[in-house]
């Protein structure tokens, strides 16, 4: 594939094999409506939804990301404006098909990695394209009611 | 200055964000009940199908090539446009869309490298959207035009024309050899405006290369062929002779859009703005006796006024069966605007923009051109002399001199939809129908 014309962006490892620190917590990076218009409720998408034109919905469908707060059936937010780095967790393309995981960037090499440590990593290796959709910004469950 | 921003292959291209497995392939898009190839991939352009051409004499292709066929999805092109065109905004002053996937961006004023900023507009859209542009940047309508063309072939094509002049191509920036190299590497038919049968004329005067044409002699040419070609040959030495909303017709879609003098907060000026709008594409649509499968409306705040909330949104309708009539295309698009609007925002453009276009005979041939509304065939025809009763006066006394009065409840929805057999899930517009991402 051409990968300058692709839907997906390519992630090369840093040229000096920089390890990026890992975040220790998870800050959100709420959109800022603007203030003064003076008018409305709280609007979700002011909230949730940083570029507008970027931003896509998902479904997921399986477990293994359970422990990184995505359950199966949760819709994701997708943000394609943020480029992808270490410990985002991203919608990759793998073959042909979409996939939730964590990008793990250490070492000059980077890894797919489910939260569920029975699923084995997905290591990119060198000289192949590891082709990010986008970033995850949000998961919204629905809870029984 | 001016530049025209073009999606490659628009549609097929809408297509291939959500399914990897189609880049790389030879891709068409198929619309009038899945007869016609609507949208072709460079990969199916290569195989020698050609646009508008009938599914059935390129079915074969299938098997032969791979050639994948889909439906075509109006409701995920309407909103893949949207936000293309909601980015595209950001770059310029004012932007006048065209059509579904190409818009002119007016640079005037604006210091600075405007290749770079073609190139920085580009890389956003892609990144953003995945949506691959050309971008051709003149001094007119015709030539920017003709730069977009020269930008795409020479990235479609390596070795039709310079590699650098690749995805953003400025006119302006080339020296006037380097420019004269290129319009005569051209064929004339790339030219906006010159079809097919001018094409062949100009030949037989042995004008073959826009270089050729560029040279003529403008009052002869006018003499021997019409006003609109003199106008083009203007254009094309750099004299814009084509304001805001006098280009030529786009051929897959019809639109009319309008930035307000003041934003708009209210509802009810929206609607009528959005309904002019209906009318006006109405009009266009019957004047070339076709009728329209889906219709989209857009709003737009201002991009410039950071300190307003931003909402542009549009959404698109599908039309069963396709009409061509004033009165339901106008109930559409306020319908469709009741959905989007939000109260509060400072909306700074609209427009309504008619798409999956099909000849008017074609439609006929479906049974009830106006659905329930007017079941008898009496009543139909009393309704398309009604609309030619409109067009006349409209015509004689100035545009909407007759109008319709908002008549949403003329609206109807028929669960006789078009053939579409293979057509993709509306990923961005149908919550049960996004991408399933596997965890």
């Amino acid at each position: 594939m051409s990968s300058h014309d692709g839907p997906a962006q390519i992630v090369r490892p840093l040229p000096d094999g920089g390890v990026r620190k890992p975040r220790s917590s998870v800050a959100f990076s709420f959109g800022s409506p603007a203030d003064d218009s003076g008018i409305g409720r709280i609007d979700l998408n002011d909230i949730l939804i940083r570029h507008a034109q970027a931003t896509f919905l998902m479904r997921v469908a399986g477990a293994s990301m359970r422990d990184a707060g995505i359950d199966d059936g949760d819709l994701v937010l997708v943000d394609r404006a943020i480029h992808p780095s270490h410990d985002h967790v991203v919608i990759a393309i793998v073959d042909d098909g979409f996939v939730c995981r964590r990008l793990v960037h250490e070492a000059q090499a980077m890894r797919l990695c489910a939260a569920d440590a029975a699923v084995p990593d997905l290591v990119i290796a060198e000289g192949t394209e590891l082709q990010v959709w986008g970033v995850v910004t949000h998961a919204i469950k629905s809870l029984p009611v | 200055m001016l530049a025209l921003v073009d999606v490659n292959n628009m549609y097929v291209s809408c297509e291939r964000v959500f399914r990897p497995a189609l880049v790389g392939r030879p891709v068409v898009v198929l619309s009038h009940n899945d007869g016609v190839c609507v949208a072709r991939s460079n990969e199916a352009k290569d195989l020698g199908v050609e646009m508008a051409q009938p599914w059935f004499q390129v079915r074969h292709l299938q098997r032969q090539a791979g050639l994948v066929a889909l439906s075509a999805n109006f409701e995920l092109y309407g909103d893949m446009s949207n936000r293309m065109m909601t980015l595209a905004a950001g770059y310029a002053p004012r932007q006048e869309i065209y059509s579904i996937d190409e818009c002119f961006l007016d640079f005037a004023g604006v210091r600075g490298s405007l290749s770079r900023r073609g190139r920085e507009l580009r890389a956003q859209v892609l990144q953003w959207t995945g949506l691959p542009t050309s971008v051709g940047f003149a001094a007119t309508k015709t030539l920017a035009k003709l730069a977009n063309h020269v930008a795409k072939m020479a990235d479609r094509k390596p070795g039709s024309y310079p590699r650098e002049l690749a995805q953003v191509c400025n006119f302006a920036e080339l020296s006037p050899a380097r420019l004269e190299a290129v319009m005569r590497a051209t064929d004339v038919g790339a030219v906006w405006g010159i079809g097919r049968k001018t094409r062949a004329r100009l030949l037989e005067g042995g004008l073959r290369s826009v270089f050729d044409v560029m040279r003529a002699d403008p009052v002869a040419l006018r003499r021997q062929f019409s006003v609109v070609l003199e106008r083009t040959l203007r254009e094309l030495r750099g004299e814009p002779c084509l304001g805001v909303d006098e280009a030529p017709d786009a051929n897959q879609s019809i639109m009319c859009s309008r930035s307000f003098g003041e934003p708009v907060l209210g509802l009810a000026s929206l609607v009528e703005s959005v309904n002019g709008f209906a009318a006006r594409v109405a009009e266009k649509l019957r004047s070339q006796r076709s009728v329209a499968g889906a219709l989209q409306v857009f709003l737009s705040t201002s991009p410039f006024r950071k300190q307003d909330r931003q909402h542009s949104p549009s959404a698109t309708l599908r039309l069963t069966p396709p009409t061509a009539d004033t009165r339901l295309l106008a109930a559409a698009a306020t319908r469709v605007l009741e959905s989007m609007f939000r109260p509060g925002h400072r909306y700074v453009k609209a427009g309504v923009v008619l798409v999956d276009l099909q000849p008017q005979a074609r439609a006929a041939e479906t049974p009830d051109l106006f659905g329930d509304v007017t079941p008898e065939p009496a009543a139909r025809r009393d309704r398309a002399r009604l609309m030619l009763a409109m067009d006349a006066l409209n015509q004689r006394f100035g545009q909407g001199a007759v109008d319709v009065a908002s008549a949403a409840r003329q609206l109807r929805h028929h669960a006789a939809a078009a053939k579409q057999d293979q057509r993709s899930p509306r990923y961005t517009t149908r919550l049960d129908e996004v991408i399933t991402a596997c965890a």
